[in-house]
């Protein structure tokens, strides 16, 4: 055998669409908000508590590696996302449980105090909802690339936009 | 800021969220509805932003001023995102894509308001 001619065509990007966009929309809305909030708190009053402060600027951090990965796709775009995701899911249930149980070593509210109740626990299923879409993203592309040399776009193709006769 | 302002933006983004999902439970792309959505939520936050510049200039001080311009920021760049990010997706999702920043909005647009009154002047 020479070269696997279809490897690039596996790895290859494939940017978010459909439900994944909805995904990376909600990913990138938390992106911007706890950057927005890490960015405040650090600039305005980091010695007051900078270990929740820091975990702020990390859970940013978190949410933009995630919100690229999962825009950007292809395998390295999962790899990203992956472990943003773990990172993220980690956190938050380690955060969450730490600041109920000791919630002196949290004078200020981070994205995952209190497992994220702050934002409607929404910091707490994002991750789930990450992790299962890229295994489902990630069973895609390896279906892909088990096929034959001929690079058969996915069968995916978009219901039709006509308008139901009314 | 005002509350009546607050009350006329939530309603706005609510009806855009509103729009968004029933385009994605319709398997429709997003229309001219959305997009005149958009665009009138927009507006009512500069409007809103452009009030609480004045007063701001004016001498009314906040107790979190940097917070404050923050969400105000990322409230102004949400519908515009939202919408650009929502017109290059070509599936029925592309609704639900505009939902989640117009929900957003509903929801940043009081913790501002919260803000603001937290201040004096």
């Amino acid at each position: 055998m020479a070269e696997p001619t279809e490897v690039p065509a596996a790895d290859a990007p494939r940017p978010a669409e459909g439900l994944g966009r909805v995904l990376v929309a909600v990913y990138a809305v938390f992106a911007l908000a706890a950057g927005a909030r890490a960015a405040v708190q650090l600039a305005t009053r980091f010695s007051e508590a900078p270990m929740a402060y820091l975990l702020s600027a990390l859970a940013a951090v978190v949410y933009v590696l995630a919100t690229i990965g999962l825009a950007r796709g292809g395998r390295s775009g999962r790899r990203t996302a992956f472990v943003a995701c773990t990172v993220e899911l980690t956190g938050v249930l380690v955060v969450g449980v730490l600041s109920l149980a000791d919630p002196d070593a949290f004078p200020d509210e981070t994205v995952w105090s209190g497992f994220g109740q702050g934002y409607g626990y929404v910091p707490l299923v994002l991750p789930v909802l990450g992790l299962l879409y890229l295994r489902a993203q990630g069973r895609a592309g390896r279906a892909e690339g088990q096929k034959s040399p001929p690079p058969k776009s996915p069968p995916k193709s978009p219901p039709p936009k006509s308008p139901p006769p009314s | 800021m005002t509350t009546a302002l607050v009350v006329a933006v939530t309603v706005v983004a609510a009806a855009l969220a509103l729009a968004g999902i029933a385009s994605t439970v319709a398997r429709r792309r997003i229309g001219l509805l959305h997009l005149v959505l958009a665009g009138l939520l927009e507006a009512l936050l500069l409007v809103q932003a452009v009030l609480a510049a004045v007063r701001l200039a004016g001498g009314w001080e906040l107790p979190e001023t940097a917070t404050f311009l923050g969400y105000l920021a990322g409230a102004l760049l949400l519908p515009v995102a939202g919408v650009l990010f929502s017109r290059t997706e070509t599936t029925r999702w592309a609704g639900t894509v505009l939902a989640v920043p117009a929900a957003t909005v509903s929801v940043m647009i009081w913790r501002l308001l919260q803000l603001w009154e937290a201040g004096s002047g």
